[in-house]
């Protein structure tokens, strides 16, 4: 197990954003998290992310460590990246100074080489760009590395959040929906590069999405949330079925008696 | 050419050396009278200043209102440290690059908790009470200032004139200059650039948002503290609480504006444009801050990265239309 959580809960005042959830996710797998909006999809990221702190009795453990109060700089050095749901890109950065930043917890040499200058430092520098230089031209960016992060399309910047967070080599990959705003070809497109750098890189991925197609043809396994609780889970086949499922999404259905009396009100 | 590019890319102190040695021969060449020297050495002051400044406000984007203090805590460890114990430039240098260290870190404390005008207001209110307790405490001379403070020497030679002090500041200059080259182009400096970008993206990319802010702030003091000695040594050797006002507060910001928020040559572009025209608008002293606080606004509106992105943007529009063939669209 990769990453693991028991009774997982954090409270927003007096919301259950996420309420005891039991996750489990093994090696090598690729798991969809679906559910409504408001379904404490995203918390349960920003949790595992240390983004947030969980409420007490919570726990969470990823690839060995114990890291249910771990400060969010530290869980990444352990080997966790993900992206935001709202990419939280470095405006104001290059594009090539994005992805080099997504690189810090892999920089080998320490502060003071860096002040003295050393030639090593430079060195390092150059091969920490070629390689950052050869992971744009994998996602498609290398022609625009040298402009401002702002100056890209939708499409681009969603390409450059992906590309910066493999850029510390990760185990576990979280996508806070990466494909959101893109039109069906480039879903396709990105979800290709995906599959691509999860072959490469021998990555563990979850995805969160609301593009079921996407989640249904990719996703060894699926977990559903609804008002902060866990309520199925399965690989994409069993979920499409399930009636805790489809109520959640589609609403429950109704008896002939109990439609009588939502009528009658 | 490209030999030589290659050099200098590998051990760029060479061409700190090679700037050294130019400006080493500017006073003999270009210099008419001894007062430009001095002109020099406030330039060369004022870049230093800058340079911590553009660290933390340009690349980290903690916006500090208070680094005066700064300055002046670095003056006034050389005066007292003169005042008191007698001690000379190469001792008091150092002294009061670590004391306004630990200033720093106070100074940056606040900004674990506060973001933009809220921590503008906080580290105004430090600069500011850095300044009143000085001008109000006896062990200071409060507003008599402290005079005499010797210049230094160097194994019999007495750096005693503006047009010899010079090279003590230039010295100084190439040095801080150097330093914050190489720590704003490794890592460090995207560190402190993705801090400014987005803190909880930082974070969660690794960075340690809470250490990365207050080593800015430490780096920055540490420069206005070396800015601050070589002021406090500069002939005629007297400093007084007056040259420690938000008004200075408001050239060195305007200096970090004008020159490039975040842009490596940033202060030092900066430093020299504002301290000439500074120079030179001294018969209009009435309208001065005015025209100061018009250059801020106007640049942030129409240039906001300042002259130094201004020229690199002409620059990367070039490269890019030559490899790519199209004019860039945005």
């Amino acid at each position: 197990m990769i990453l693991k959580t028991k009774q997982l809960s954090k409270s927003f005042g007096g919301l259950k954003a996420i309420n005891k959830v039991d996750f489990e996710l093994p090696k090598n797998e690729i798991r969809g998290i679906i559910g409504p909006n408001g379904s404490g999809k995203s918390t349960f990221f920003n949790l595992v992310s240390g983004i947030y702190d969980s409420d007490p009795g919570s726990y969470i453990e990823f690839d060995g460590h114990d890291i249910t109060f771990t400060p969010p700089h530290e869980i990444a050095s352990y080997g966790l990246s993900r992206t935001f749901q709202l990419l939280r890109l470095y405006q104001d950065m290059t594009v090539i100074d994005n992805v080099m930043s997504g690189y810090h917890t892999r920089v080998p040499y320490k502060f003071f080489d860096a002040v003295i200058g050393r030639k090593k430092i430079w060195d390092q520098e150059r091969a920490i760009k070629e390689e950052m230089m050869e992971l744009l031209s994998f996602v498609g960016l290398a022609d625009y590395a040298e402009l401002n992060a702002s100056e890209l399309s939708g499409g681009q910047r969603r390409l450059l959040v992906l590309a910066r967070a493999i850029a510390m080599k990760p185990k576990l990959l979280m996508l806070d929906e990466p494909a959101a705003g893109l039109s069906p070809v480039n879903v396709d497109n990105l979800m290709k590069i995906i599959m691509q750098l999860k072959e490469k890189y021998g990555l563990t991925l979850i995805i969160i999405e609301h593009i079921l197609k996407v989640v249904m043809d990719t996703c060894n396994s699926v977990t559903v949330f609804d008002h902060g609780q866990k309520i199925a889970e399965g690989t994409p086949a069993q979920v499409k079925d399930d009636n805790a499922v489809i109520e959640a999404y589609l609403g429950k259905k109704m008896d002939d008696e109990e439609m009588r009396k939502a009528l009658a009100v | 050419m490209e030999k030589f590019k290659s050099i200098i890319r590998d051990y760029p102190f060479i061409a700190f050396i090679i700037a050294f040695v130019i400006l080493a021969f500017v006073p003999s060449v270009v210099f008419t009278d001894v007062y430009q020297s001095h002109l020099a050495t406030l330039i060369f002051v004022n870049i230093v200043v800058a340079a911590g400044l553009n660290i933390v406000k340009g690349y980290c984007g903690q916006v500090t209102v208070g680094h005066v203090g700064l300055f002046a805590v670095g003056s006034y460890t050389a005066g007292t440290l003169f005042l008191y114990l007698g001690l000379g430039f190469w001792a008091t240098l150092p002294i009061a690059i670590i004391v306004t260290a630990f200033f720093g870190v106070a100074m940056g404390i606040p900004s674990f908790r506060l973001e933009g005008p809220y921590l503008a207001l906080a580290t105004l209110g430090g600069g500011e009470a850095i300044r009143l307790f000085i001008e109000n405490g006896n062990f200071f001379r409060s507003t008599f200032g402290i005079s005499d403070i010797p210049t230094p020497s160097l194994m019999g030679y007495n750096f005693d004139s503006p047009d010899r002090y010079y090279f003590i500041s230039m010295t100084i200059m190439i040095i801080a200059v150097y330093f914050s080259f190489s720590i704003l182009r490794s890592g460090v400096g995207r560190a402190f650039m993705s801090i400014r970008e987005d803190p909880i993206c930082a974070a969660a990319a690794g960075i340690n948002v809470k250490k990365y802010k207050i080593l800015a702030f430490i780096l920055s003091a540490m420069f206005a503290g070396a800015a601050g000695a070589v002021y406090a040594h500069m002939p005629p050797g007297y400093i007084h609480p007056n040259n420690y006002t938000v008004i200075e507060m408001v050239t060195f910001l305007a200096m970090v504006v004008l020159g490039g928020l975040g842009h490596i040559w940033g202060g030092i572009i900066g430093a020299i444009v504002i301290t000439i025209v500074y120079d030179l608008t001294r018969p209009l002293y009435k309208y001065q801050l005015l025209i100061f606080g018009l250059t801020i606004v106007l640049t942030i509106l129409f240039m906001p990265k300042g002259l130094g992105g201004f020229i690199d943007r002409y620059f990367l529009e070039k490269r890019f239309k030559k490899k790519t063939g199209t004019e860039k669209t945005t």
